[in-house]
């Protein structure tokens, strides 16, 4: 084909930044494509990306809103620990407390781009893997204790040298995993993706020269930056603080008080979290990756939602926190729940500014993944079944709107409850209710809060195991200027045997039997501003909505009609 | 503005108009055989009253009423209605348990980092929302009877909220619609507003998306009957005494008392026909796997078509972006992936001087700064101009003057941003233009498992042609082709694509002979059925949507015609086995396939029409330049030359142009780059390659 070698111009730059986002959604569909995990390809619950020669991410693909960071730490920890990596060579990792780490679910994989000898450019890609063993199936649980209960650990090492696979390797890997098969498919999976990005990453290098190219990666980073001050610079400055408590590490200690102090200043963003509880026996504990991708998500939000992200977005932001505490905790600290601390770190920094910027950030929401599984056995065909969930509930209000009924938490993004329906089919249960739960005051406000959902299951098989992590059990989600506070999460299960209740926020393995009934409630998001401020008129709609009670108007709200 | 002149009075025609955002189209075949000629008019669409455009196309094109013997019509009321809220006031009766559906929808943020993510509101609001005590088992066992009486209670309330139209949705009535159909009849029976229940508007599982199809539908409905009853009326007034047809979704036809029993049939009426219409080009030229590309004013507008079939897809969603999650259409709809870059994409300036071009559109009105009709946003169409690209004097083949100078001083302004000239800021505006669109272009490829460079690229719409060629050099794809009329070619598409009707099913088991055959025997009835005596000798696709047992995600296969029983089984196992391979890299021996459910569509084709005669129209055209040369900017593909410009009525089969050129016709310009060569084959049709 005639191609006539364009000379770099002032607009080669804005030319390769979109060739370089085509590369991360190369990558975004090949590995959600090729994936045996449904938490990948349905939960989309993974990132991919290109970092320049140095590890800065230029560009990155995702489809929840956290592991907005640990792609680039990834790659820098890859470079240090091995530098010689050579064409071909692909490291993978999931130490939880460097470079990037989380849980050991998450398993990153890192792959240098050699334009001859010379190193372009590097791709990456970390997702949750289903299975990689430790001591519950599905990797994921609710009570350890130390790292080595969780799963097998690879500290940065090499699956595939030179374009070979590590054969030993691999079958350490597939020995450690009660689902061998699909661990292996879905590191090839991982792997694949950075084929992708590798080859697409040097037809621009031999269009455009090396040179050009890796200056556009300088370009975009350095374009990230101006636009992250540019918007930071619009922003009212100030010092903010915020606290507030993580209920309980699953092993019944807690709660755990949690604060934050937030600089906001034309220069930048100053996050310390100084004075947070240390690292807790449970595994709610975040490493620094998790808190900084925690962060992250806040920042991102106020400065421009929208924007493609890179490192360069980041550079005005630093976050300080002494080592070892829930949110920098260290080996081994069990880390399985991880998100519960990831969390807590975004909605601090939150907390702390929403009142500052109520436009952009709404009051608090109900905020943890609720996470949920049930497994039984599907009474009608007789075999194994497992539901795994999260659930969705109600955020706060903003300065300008009401808060939003029933969205998956801040965690999740483009992720699906799924259907009464499918749910019925597939686990065998009955979804009695699936609807708004509308709390008497909570989250009342000018603007009131967003209502969280009930979702009630009737036990149908002989028995079945429930374990959930409900985050906010007993901190409910804050409301902002005056408005009110939301409604916690709980499970609340009923005993088919007309024994007592049992309502909690937490449990692993739970006995359930034939008729018994299991209750996920999800709070209401916080209020903004004095609910007795809030127009009669929209009163008057809510109450012919059904979304506030006739005895919650009158008292909260004043209403008189 | 019009391409040729009517047929002498006598001969019978067969007219398709389709409506778009700018303009109405008209094509008429008039004639029959080898004598078959098509005929082209436009106007402009009117937003007030879309008929009046209609009955104003039909003016222009100058063809006497009474031989009209079948109209087409594709047309935007169902978006519009939907899109600019103007539905009716509708109510939504489901199950008990249940009544927060649309409120919660599936939950999603598609926009992650805006904490301040607002849902789409729902169209029914949560006071019109009714609850009824009954169950339906996912088996469709009923768990718990209807009583009638918890129905007719509703009655009372429905009408003081001054409802005008009705959905029921029952959980699980695609498995069992008794309760669904009784609820719906005794609602029908004591309102007198339409009330559609959920099992008539599909078939399918997941109760949301098939509430939603169902709201949407009821919601367009009183503006649809108004509108269709109105325009058939216009039509038997001015002498129009043929049946008429809608153009569906599904790529195919129906009556007008179809679409209006299921609006939301007509959700992407004309795009579609586009789509449809390269799809049988493709597969007359033998072209394989086509990407059709239709670049309006607004927007782009593609699909992939593989191996000559037209794709329907199921997770269509009407308003979905990043910024939004949109609201769930589960109907068979072709298709289509619609692209924020059209010629009116305004070009802008980020803080960090960055230039990007769209999603916001300048549109019709006030148009591109070149439309002199008080614009003044720099856009494509403005880039094209000032680059030479498109003629100044040759918009709409003359119809339309342009105005340079306004397009340069819009450019001008943009360019001062930046520190450029106008025309440096010009290069820049279409170079990351085609950057855009190729990123979008090549994700709809390989969203769907393929390599772009596979494709012929059908390039239509008013400014498909002119970057055509640049995007598939940026792509890869070897070949182009810019069918006749490309202005027209989705209302072209109209009287190639026959009635149509879709029957969809979910049900779930493991896959066996048995109950295959037994679903797809009754979805075989259910669509020819639809399709009526129409339907005599139509043919049936049928597909089976399957997954891996313990699988979450399906793929729908095609059934081999004419196996039964074992071999029915064993044909889609390896069926199943080599398209999972190909879509997802994934083969899994000794895993089970569970069926989920089935699709037949069942067409019964059009009369032919007249691909060869296009070329003939063309000859017979008025209105197309001479010969001629000029000076174009042609950027990184050539620098600033001298090309030649050649009327397309002009370009004889056999002859030979060599890139660069120029080739225009009424509503269109193609360019063709140094390196490539264009012809003519003997349909009429332009071919790009790259020499």
């Amino acid at each position: 084909m005639a191609w006539e070698a364009p000379s770099p111009d002032r607009f080669t730059a804005d030319v390769l930044r979109e060739a370089f986002l085509a590369i991360a959604d190369e990558m975004f569909v090949s590995l959600q494509r090729t994936s045996q995990s449904p938490v990948v390809y349905e939960v989309l619950d993974f990132a991919v990306g290109l970092t320049d020669a140095r590890g800065e991410l230029v560009c990155q693909g995702n489809g929840v809103a956290g592991f907005l960071g640990p792609l680039g730490e990834v790659v820098r920890e890859a470079l240090q620990r091995s530098p010689d990596l050579r064409p071909g060579d692909v490291v993978a990792a999931n130490d939880p407390y460097t470079g990037g780490g989380t849980h050991l679910s998450d398993v990153a994989v890192v792959r240098p781009v050699f334009f001859g000898d010379h190193l372009v450019g590097l791709a990456a890609a970390k997702g949750h893997f289903t299975e990689v063993g430790g001591k519950d199936p599905g990797s994921w649980t609710a009570d350890s204790t130390e790292v080595f209960q969780e799963g097998l650990q690879l500290p940065f090492v090499r699956v595939v040298r030179g374009g070979e696979w590590d054969r030993d390797l691999l079958a350490v890997i597939r020995a450690n995993s009660r689902l061998p098969d699909m661990v292996e498919g879905d590191l090839r999976a991982h792997v694949a993706c950075l084929e992708v990005a590798e080859r697409r990453l040097l037809e621009l290098c031999r269009r455009y020269g090396t040179e050009v190219v890796t200056g556009a990666m300088g370009q975009a980073l350095d374009r990230g930056e101006h636009l992250a001050r540019v918007a930071l610079g619009r922003l009212r400055p100030g010092v903010f603080e915020a606290e507030d408590g993580i209920d309980d590490d699953g092993l019944g200690h807690g709660p755990f008080p949690v604060r934050v102090r937030v600089e906001v200043d034309g220069s930048g963003v100053r996050c310390d979290f100084s004075g947070s509880h240390p690292q807790v026996p449970g595994p709610v504990n975040c490493s620094r990756s998790g808190l900084v991708s925690g962060v992250r998500t806040v920042y991102k939000a106020l400065t421009d939602p929208q924007e493609p992200a890179n490192d360069g977005w980041f550079r005005p932001l630093s976050v300080v926190c002494p080592s070892g505490t829930v949110f920098t905790a260290e080996r081994p600290a069990a880390v399985a729940a991880y998100f519960e601390a990831t969390e807590m770190a975004t909605d601090l920094v939150w907390k702390a500014l929403a009142p500052a910027y109520p436009d952009l950030l709404p009051a608090g929401s109900f905020l943890s993944v609720c996470s949920t599984s049930v497994a039984l056995e599907h009474p009608d065909t007789g075999e194994p079944a497992l539901l795994v969930e999260p659930q969705a509930g109600g955020w706060g209000a903003t300065g300008t709107a009401d808060g939003q009924h029933g969205l998956v938490s801040v965690g999740d993004g483009e992720t699906y409850v799924i259907p009464v329906e499918v749910a019925e089919q597939r686990y065998g249960i009955l979804v009695e209710r699936f609807g708004l739960d509308v709390v008497e005051g909570a989250g009342a406000g000018h603007h009131r809060g967003g209502r969280g959902l009930r979702r009630e299951y009737r036990v149908l098989s002989d028995q079945a195991l429930l374990t959930v992590a409900f985050g906010r059990h007993r901190f409910p989600p804050w409301g902002v200027a005056g408005g009110r506070a939301g409604s916690c999460n709980y499970v609340e299960v009923v005993p088919a045997d007309g024994s007592e209740p049992r309502r909690f926020g937490k449990v692993a393995r739970m006995a359930l039997r034939r008729g018994d009934l299991v209750r996920l409630v999800t709070g209401t998001g916080g209020g903004y501003g004095d609910p007795l401020s809030r127009p009669r008129s929209l009163v008057a709609e809510d109450l012919a909505d059904g979304l506030v009670t006739e005895e919650e108007a009158r008292h909260v709200y004043g209403w008189d009609g | 503005m019009k391409d040729t002149a009517a047929g002498p009075r006598g001969e019978r025609c067969r007219l398709a108009v389709d409506i778009g955002g700018t303009f109405t189209d008209l094509v008429a075949v008039v004639g029959e055989g080898r004598s078959a000629r098509v005929a082209r008019s436009k106007a402009d669409t009117t937003p007030g009253g879309l008929e009046d455009g209609v009955m104003a196309a039909l003016k222009v094109a100058g063809l006497p009423a009474s031989t009209v013997s079948v109209f087409v019509h594709g047309t935007t009321v169902v978006i519009n209605a939907i899109t600019e809220r103007r539905g009716a006031r509708t109510a939504l009766v489901t199950t008990e348990g249940f009544r927060d559906l649309l409120e919660i929808g599936r939950a999603n943020r598609p926009d992650l980092y805006n904490l301040a993510y607002r849902k789409p509101r729902p169209l029914v609001p949560r006071r019109l929302c009714y609850e009824v005590a009954e169950r339906i088992s996912y088996r469709g066992r009923v768990l718990q009877p209807l009583e009638d009486r918890a129905v007719e209670e509703l009655v009372e309330p429905i009408r003081a909220a001054g409802v005008e139209a009705v959905a029921v949705c029952f959980l699980h009535s695609w498995a069992n619609p008794r309760h669904e159909a009784r609820a719906a009849a005794l609602l029908r029976e004591r309102l007198d507003v339409p009330v559609l229940a959920s099992h008539q508007v599909s078939g399918q599982w997941r109760e949301y998306e098939r509430a939603s199809t169902t709201v949407l539908s009821a919601y367009a409905q009183p503006v649809v009957s108004t509108y269709l009853g109105s325009l058939a009326r216009r039509l038997r007034a001015e002498g129009v005494a043929a049946p008429s047809y809608a153009m569906s979704s599904n790529g195919g036809v129906c009556s007008f008392d179809r679409a209006r029993a299921n609006p939301i049939r007509l959700l992407e009426s004309g795009p579609v026909a586009g789509v449809v219409a390269s799809a049988q080009l493709g597969k007359r030229m033998g072209a394989g796997d086509i990407l059709s590309l239709d670049i309006g004013g607004t927007t782009a507008k593609t699909s992939a078509v593989l191996g000559g079939g037209v794709r329907v897809e199921r997770g269509y969603r009407i308003e979905a972006s990043p910024l939004s999650a949109g609201y769930p259409v589960q109907a068979p709809i072709v298709d289509i992936v619609e692209i924020g870059a059209g010629g009116g994409s305004v070009a802008w300036v980020d803080p960090a001087a960055g230039l990007h071009v769209g999603p916001s559109s300048a549109g019709a009105d006030p148009g591109p700064a070149c439309y002199g009709r008080g614009g003044t946003a720099p856009t494509l169409t403005d880039a094209n101009l000032l680059t030479g690209r498109l003629d100044p004097l040759y918009f709409l083949g003359g119809a339309m003057g342009l105005d340079l100078q306004a397009a340069e001083e819009a450019l001008a302004r943009l360019g001062q941003q930046m520190g450029v000239g106008a025309g440096e800021a010009a290069r820049g505006v279409l170079r990351v233009a085609v950057a855009q669109m190729t990123r979008a272009l090549r994700l709809v490829t390989l969203r769907r498992g393929h390599d772009p460079r596979r494709f012929t690229l059908v390039a239509h719409g008013g400014a498909g042609p002119l970057h055509a060629a640049l995007l598939a050099r940026d792509l890869g794809i070897p070949r182009v082709a810019v069918p006749p009329g490309p202005g027209h070619f989705s209302a072209f598409g109209m009287l190639a694509g026959g009635l149509r009707a879709d029957a969809v099913r979910t049900r779930v088991g493991r896959l066996a002979p048995g109950p295959l055959q037994d679903l797809m025997a009754s979805l075989d009835t259910e669509a020819l059925e639809e399709l009526g005596a129409a339907g005599t000798g139509a043919s049936l696709e049928r597909h089976v949507e399957l997954r891996y047992l313990g699988q979450e995600h399906t793929l729908e296969i095609p059934l081999r015609p004419g196996v039964e029983g074992e071999a029915l089984v064993s044909g889609l196992r390896e069926d199943f086995d080599r398209t999972s391979r190909q879509a997802y890299a994934l083969e899994l021996p000794g895993v089970p396939l569970e069926m989920v459910g089935a699709r037949v569509s069942a067409t019964a084709p059009a009369d032919p029409v007249p691909w060869g005669a296009s070329r003939q129209a063309l000859q017979e055209g008025v209105g197309e330049p001479a010969e001629d040369r000029r000076v174009v900017d042609l950027d990184q593909q050539g620098g600033v030359v001298e090309v030649a410009v050649l009327g397309r009525s002009g370009l004889e089969p056999g002859r030979e142009l060599q890139g660069p050129c120029i080739v225009e016709e009424p509503a269109a310009t193609t360019l063709v780059l140094p390196g490539q060569r264009a012809w003519a084959d003997p349909d009429g049709n332009l071919i790009l390659e790259e020499a």
